[in-house]
């Protein structure tokens, strides 16, 4: 199925989306890609690329989209903002479900779904609140929070400086410049203050009330043998448990392709994945 | 396992050393001598100790000194868990 290539005006500019359609007349739901953040973009581009193909193969219609500042849409990372990143999340909701819409496809026949790897699940959980519609969630490795991904991004400055001896003090620095409304830099990339601290708000937690999920399929690649699920507070697991009609955790085997040196695949979780949207009413 | 067993087998899928890592000894130098070990690994190694054994890393252990060799890191994890 061939996919297609286009830029969508958004606020500061445009944004490179690529649109795969669903062959055949039976249309599963709507999916829209949430990429990680900053270099874990690049590194997961293929598994993106893969598993938006294999959806749309079993019937989905899926949109990927570059962010604010990332990829080839328009501005610098530097320029990116946690708001202006959710606003482009909704956007392309309201993009994919206006097509539907043009062709006579239903709210009730094709559900949304947001699917985010890693920081993309964040945004998927503040778009979903401003959304007008209930949305469904694929995860794939939704961190802890955003404070933890936050830490972790920061701690590539901690590890590139420890490399040359000079890591003491360097999370705190980088921490109080961002308190002071300054910019960082890490690994090449520009953060501002305001993208860290959205990034820091935003919690793994179901986005309140109307816009509780129907569904959430949620998927983690594990290096363990038996493949194992993170652990995670037992409160948050519960808020999920209560807030989304139907919650599944899936442990796959697999290396963690956003962060690897080398171009890996994860084809277990691809393979998972598929299957259980594959899978109608569970 | 043992926990630098443990280490070992973490290192190898991280770094993706398709089992070179399982024949590092204790005094097998890391940090500058590994070159899959860059900054995005060292952070990705961190994540997955820190969910491996259960632990939360604090930002000031994270030093050129745990991470210099392979006795090193074994031995600093040794200490997280028994914390």
């Amino acid at each position: 199925m061939p996919c297609e290539a286009f830029f969508l005006p958004a606020q500061h500019g445009q944004r490179l989306c690529i649109f795969h359609g669903a062959p055949g007349q039976a249309l599963l739901g709507l999916v829209l890609f949430v990429h990680p953040f900053a270099e874990e973009m690049n590194k997961s581009r293929r598994m993106a690329a893969l598993q938006s193909r294999a959806l749309a193969a079993a019937g989905y219609a899926v949109l990927q989209i570059d962010l604010h500042g990332c990829g080839d849409s328009s501005g610098d990372f530097g320029d990116a903002r946690w708001a202006t990143w959710v606003d482009d999340v909704v956007h392309a909701c309201h993009w994919l479900r206006g097509r539907a819409n043009a062709q006579g496809v239903s709210i009730e026949s094709a559900p949304l779904w947001i699917w985010g790897l890693r920081g993309g699940c964040l945004l998927a959980l503040a778009a979903a609140a401003q959304l007008d519609e209930t949305c469904n969630f694929l995860f794939w490795q939704p961190p802890a929070s955003g404070k933890v991904l936050l830490q972790q991004f920061l701690r590539l400055k901690l590890a590139a400086d420890m490399r040359n001896g000079q890591a003491q003090g360097v999370m705190g620095a980088l921490r109080e410049q961002l308190a002071q409304g300054q910019s960082v830099e890490i690994a090449g990339y520009t953060l501002s203050a305001e993208l860290a601290m959205g990034l820091q708000n935003q919690a793994l937690a179901p986005p309140p009330g109307n816009a509780a999920p129907r569904r959430v399929e949620w998927f983690e690649v594990s290096a363990q043998e038996p493949p194992r699920l993170s652990a995670l507070p037992s409160a948050m697991l519960e808020a999920w448990e209560q807030a989304a009609g139907h919650l599944q955790r899936h442990a796959v085997p697999g290396p963690a392709f956003w962060q690897s040196g080398e171009m890996v695949d994860a084809p277990e979780l691809l393979a998972a994945t598929t299957a259980a949207l594959s899978v109608l009413a569970p | 396992m043992n926990t630098l067993e443990e280490v070992l087998t973490i290192l190898d899928k991280v770094l993706n050393l398709e089992g070179r890592a399982l024949l590092f000894r204790e005094d097998t130098a890391l940090l500058g001598a590994v070159p899959e070990l860059d900054s995005m690994a060292v952070v990705a190694l961190i994540a997955a100790l820190e969910d491996w054994f259960g632990l939360a890393i604090d930002d000031e252990d994270i030093n050129a000194t745990t991470f210099a060799t392979v006795g090193s890191l074994t031995h600093f994890v040794g200490t997280r868990i028994a914390a």
